[in-house]
């Protein structure tokens, strides 16, 4: 089974891309690194047919991130960095080496790509969201109608995480108002 | 070299205005597109508040972060984070006053045929508001540096 080329370079550059952000001396190279990693991600998500967390991805991970990452370094000062990379222990090297087999050996047993019988699609939950989510909530978007309607409670959760985060911000940096 | 050595992180560059002027209005239009349609294409309100937040960073990156900071309201930000809370779960505990469950959208089908879908986008637009005024305001904080605070802690 030959992956097709576009795939093939997408993963090099995505695994080029986090290993330069691990390595990369420079922190605001590091920085680029990781939003260039991120844009590589959120195309694979678009691949595998998962456009909200690419879209998702693409917004907080490439923009929002890098930016913030960005603001904080301009507020901190940066020495020159003597060498390009940063240098590697190899206790290191073999600790995360054997941890990327262990996570390697478990992808042949991934179901292909839209594998009708692979338990996601075949399994009765996501089958009961597929056929009732039209009916049921009105909405189109099978995510939005989870997300939203059957699981509203949760989402409901996650914005307050993310109100609550800018809180915190405020409170640890002992600011009352945002701007 | 200390922070207040180094020039400022602002350039005045008649491109990047004139761009940010274009663009600007695209952005925020796709970002409540994002919002809004959510419901029926892929995205929603997290995806859509952040593109809706960036486009005040694409402001502070063309007019200059003070300058920014000066034309958004303080006020408008804390009111759309905690005005999100409120939309999302005031829509929840209505449809308990009405007798339904929590977030149960039927329950205001006496108001349109088409509740469940209007209260979900709603929802959504609640979201967006939310972390499109928690991004706004953690770039604002951060851009002011973090002096502040150890002063404030050097004299208690």
């Amino acid at each position: 089974m030959n992956p097709p080329l576009v795939e093939l370079a997408l993963l090099v550059f995505v695994v080029g891309c986090a290993l330069g952000a691990a390595l990369l001396r420079d922190t605001l190279a590091a920085v680029m690194a990781f939003a260039a990693y991120s844009l590589g991600v959120s195309v694979l998500w678009l691949m595998l047919q998962a456009p909200d967390v690419g879209l998702t991805e693409a917004a907080v991970g490439a923009g929002i991130m890098t930016i913030l990452f960005l603001l904080a370094l301009a507020n901190t000062v940066t020495p020159d960095p003597d060498r390009l990379l940063e240098s590697v222990n190899l206790r290191t090297v073999l600790l995360v080496g054997g941890f990327v087999a262990v996570m390697a050996a478990t992808v042949p047993a991934l179901p292909a790509i839209g594998d009708p019988s692979s338990p996601v699609v075949g399994g009765e939950v996501t089958q009961y969201y597929l056929e009732n989510a039209y009916e049921q909530t009105d909405v189109e978007n099978s995510v939005t109608a989870v997300l939203a309607a059957y699981r509203g409670f949760d989402t409901l959760g996650e914005a307050v995480v993310v109100f609550a985060a800018g809180v915190v911000a405020l409170s640890v940096l002992r600011r009352e108002v945002f701007a | 070299m200390s922070f207040d050595d180094r020039p400022g992180l602002y350039v005045e560059s008649t491109i990047i205005m004139t761009t940010v002027r274009v663009v600007a209005p695209f952005v925020l239009t796709f970002a409540l597109f994002i919002m809004f349609h959510g419901a029926d294409t892929p995205g929603g309100g997290f995806q859509g508040g952040v593109i809706a937040g960036s486009v005040v960073m694409m402001l502070a990156f063309a007019y200059g972060i003070e300058s920014t900071r000066q034309w958004v309201d303080v006020r408008v930000v804390a009111a759309l984070a905690s005005g999100g809370v409120l939309v999302f779960t005031s829509i929840g505990l209505g449809a308990m006053l009405l007798g339904g469950q929590f977030l149960q959208y039927t329950e205001y089908e006496f108001l349109n045929s088409h509740a469940s879908k209007y209260g979900i986008e709603l929802v959504e637009l609640g979201i967006g508001g939310i972390v499109a005024a928690v991004a706004i305001g953690l770039f604002f904080v951060l851009a002011a540096g973090f002096g502040h605070a150890v002063d404030e802690e050097g004299d208690a």
